[in-house]
Order: structure tokens, then sequence, then C-alpha cells
């Protein structure tokens, strides 16, 4: 584990020997993330749709990749903590699009419980697609009562 | 390192613990701050990042949740999500996001000083990070007093007062599940808020421990660990400004 310590010179005197920064490095940095806030904020009051989302994140990451790298040391550290850390956001990713790919697409799957409308007040549910969406059923009970169940 | 461990492993690890640079002559295991189970520094201090990675990781995964729970609601009340984000306060957010950022340079630099054993301006950047969270938790001690004066509040208890309302979305209908943003903006920033005193109190014992001498050019990965842990609270700030505050 050792081993990705050195830094080009290599040192086997079991001693800790970091890399450290110039305090102009971490003042740059600092400089860069307050840059990126400037430029999400302006860029929030500019209306591009969907788009704005996509910017907001894309900016969001870039700062968080140089807090990552400098402020938490990832660039000179041992890469095992660099693949938990990465292992720990893709395992993230996973449970975000799998969950968003049940509850946007409920509507379209769930033919069989008709689950469009809430049955108490008759409110549209959450996750129907309006392209989709068939007639509401004024009486939710009704339509399934006429289905030729029978019993 | 395989001479250290050697020697000291064959000297019954004598009284390793009486002085503060044993020297493999001696026959002592080595520094103090060594701990026994341990051959050499780099790989106590291998091990120690490895842990606070790890949990770094949990961390991560636990706020996933409340991003998930974001995603869901967000995907299926755009509008009201938007309407509701126009409520914050983009200054105090954006003010808010400076103070945290500059709080990680300064916890970056005092381990940095803490690398090259300045102890007393170790010192000062631990508690100039502390002051800063305080800064941000004042900050949202504004904010949250207003959401609440407003009546902007988590789910059932969401009852919007129309003259606390932001001016941007003057004429606009409350919305109907403005209670779901708000109980995610109130659970995510306040989790996130439960960290930054948590990240007071932790820097706090370790502005202690350096002002005791614990720490030497040798020796300093707890001030890293506590850093690490610092960062992190930044990192999921740095999403959760644009996230919440920032909705068009």
């Amino acid at each position: 584990m050792s081993d990705n310590h050195d830094h080009g010179h290599s040192h086997d005197d079991g001693a800790v020997h970091p890399h450290i920064a110039s305090i102009k490095l971490y003042v740059g940095i600092f400089l860069a993330l307050i840059f990126f806030t400037v430029v999400t904020v302006a860029l929030s009051l500019i209306h591009l749709g969907p788009l704005n989302l996509a910017i907001a994140i894309l900016i969001a990451t870039v700062k968080a990749a140089l807090v990552v790298t400098f402020f938490m040391h990832l660039k000179d550290d041992n890469r095992f903590n660099a693949l938990v850390f990465i292992g720990s956001l893709l395992f993230g990713g996973v449970f975000l699009a799998y969950t968003l790919n049940d509850t946007d697409r409920r509507s379209e799957v769930d033919h069989v419980q008709g689950a469009y409308v809430y049955e108490a007040t008759g409110e549209r549910a959450p996750g129907g697609r309006p392209e989709v969406e068939r007639p509401v059923q004024p009486a939710s009970g009704e339509a399934h009562g006429a289905a030729p169940a029978g019993h | 390192m395989s001479t250290a461990h050697t020697e000291a492993a064959a000297s019954h690890d004598s009284g390793h613990a009486h002085d503060a640079h044993g020297h493999d002559a001696h026959g002592h295991h080595g520094p103090t701050f060594l701990a026994h189970h341990f051959d050499t520094p780099v790989q106590q201090f291998d091990t120690a990042k490895l842990g606070m990675w790890l949990f770094l990781a949990q961390e991560l995964l636990f706020f996933a949740g409340l991003f998930v729970a974001y995603g869901i609601y967000r995907s299926w009340y755009p509008e009201d999500f938007s309407w509701a984000s126009h409520q914050l306060d983009r200054f105090m957010g954006g003010a808010n996001t400076i103070v945290l950022l500059f709080s990680s340079l300064t916890a970056a630099l005092a381990v940095r000083s803490a690398q090259l054993g300045k102890k007393e301006q170790t010192g000062i950047l631990l508690l100039v990070t502390i002051v800063c969270a305080f800064g941000f938790l004042i900050i949202k001690y504004f904010e949250y007093s207003h959401k609440f004066h407003a009546g902007l509040l988590p789910g059932n208890l969401f009852n919007p007062d129309v003259h606390h309302l932001a001016a941007s979305t003057a004429g606009l209908p409350v919305p109907a599940h403005g209670g779901s943003f708000f109980g995610i903006y109130f659970m995510m920033t306040g989790v996130h808020g439960l960290h930054v005193i948590i990240g007071i109190g932790v820097i706090f014992w370790i502005w202690l421990r350096n002002q005791r001498g614990d720490f030497t050019a040798e020796y300093w990965t707890p001030v890293d660990l506590v850093a690490l842990y610092w960062h992190l609270v930044d990192l999921i700030w740095i999403y959760l400004f644009p996230l919440l505050y920032l909705i068009d």
C-alpha cells in the first residue's frame, strides 16, 4: 500500500512523505471555485429550459472535482482511496438511475392497476406521462368493476 | 522498513512509549505516535486514510438517498419545484457557498502547515475554519426563520403567507406540492447543517490536540482526516446550492 506514496524519488524508511502543495495552488483552486460559483448563478438567470439543470450539474461536478483532486489530495493519494470514492459515486448513480427509471415510468407499465389517479381524490397521480395517459375515469372503482373478471 | 521491524520485534517491545523518537539501535518500536500494531508510520497513515475514505464513501451513499428523493420529486413536480426554489434567497445561498469554500481553503491550508510542523499557524487556520462554520450556520438561521415566518414548511405544514413570498413568483398560483420541495429542502439542508455542527466539534477537538502539541511534521494524520471530513461537507453543499436555490 505504501508504494503509491513516493513522488518520483523513492523513500523506504517507513516515514510519511507527503506531497506538500504551495499556498499559491490552494488559493488558485479557491479562486477557481469562486469563479465557477459566480458562473453557475449567472447561468441560472438565463432561461435555457432543461439545459439549465445539465449545466448546473456540470459546473457543480467541475467544482467537486477541484475540491477532491487538490483540497482532498486524491491526486497524490493512494489510488485505492480514489477507487473507494469513485466506486461510491458510481453506485449512487446506479441508485438514482434505477429509481428514476421506475418512478418516472410507472404509468407506462402499470396499465393493470391503472395508477393514473389517486383513488380517494381523483387527482392525477405522480409519474404519469401526459402523452400516454388514458382518459381519467370519473369513479375510480367502476372501470375495474366492469372488467370481465366476474368473481 | 524491514530492519526496524525485526529489531523491534526482537527486543520484546520494551518501553517504546518513553521517548519521542525511538531509534532502531536502542530496540524501540518507533516514534510515540506509532501504534504498536503497525510496522511503520506510513503503514499507519495509509490505514487511517483508507478508513476515512471508506467513511466518506458511506457518507456519500447516505446523502445519495436524499438526492434520489430530490430527483424523484423534482421529476414529478417540476413547476412546483421551480416556484418553491424561487422562494429561497439566492444571495444568502451564494454567500454560504463562498463561506464554505473559503473554510475548505483554510482547512486545506491547516493541513499544509501541519505537514510543515507549523503548530501556531495550524491552530489559527483551524480556528478560522470553525469561525466560517459558525458563519454558515448563522446565515442558515436567518434563512430558516424566514421560511418559518412565510409558512414555507414541509408537507402538510406548507401554508404560504402570500405577503412574504418572493416577488419573482407574484401572481403565480401557490403550487399544490410545494410542501414536497420544502420537505426535501429542510431534510437536505438540515442533515447537511448537522454535519456542519459536528464539523465544528471535531475541528475544535483537533485544534485542542494541536495546541497540546500532539502533531509534528512527522505526524499530522488527524488534521488531514478532519480536513477530509470538512471538504466532504463542502462537497455536498456544492451540489445542494444549485439544485435547491438555482432552479430556473
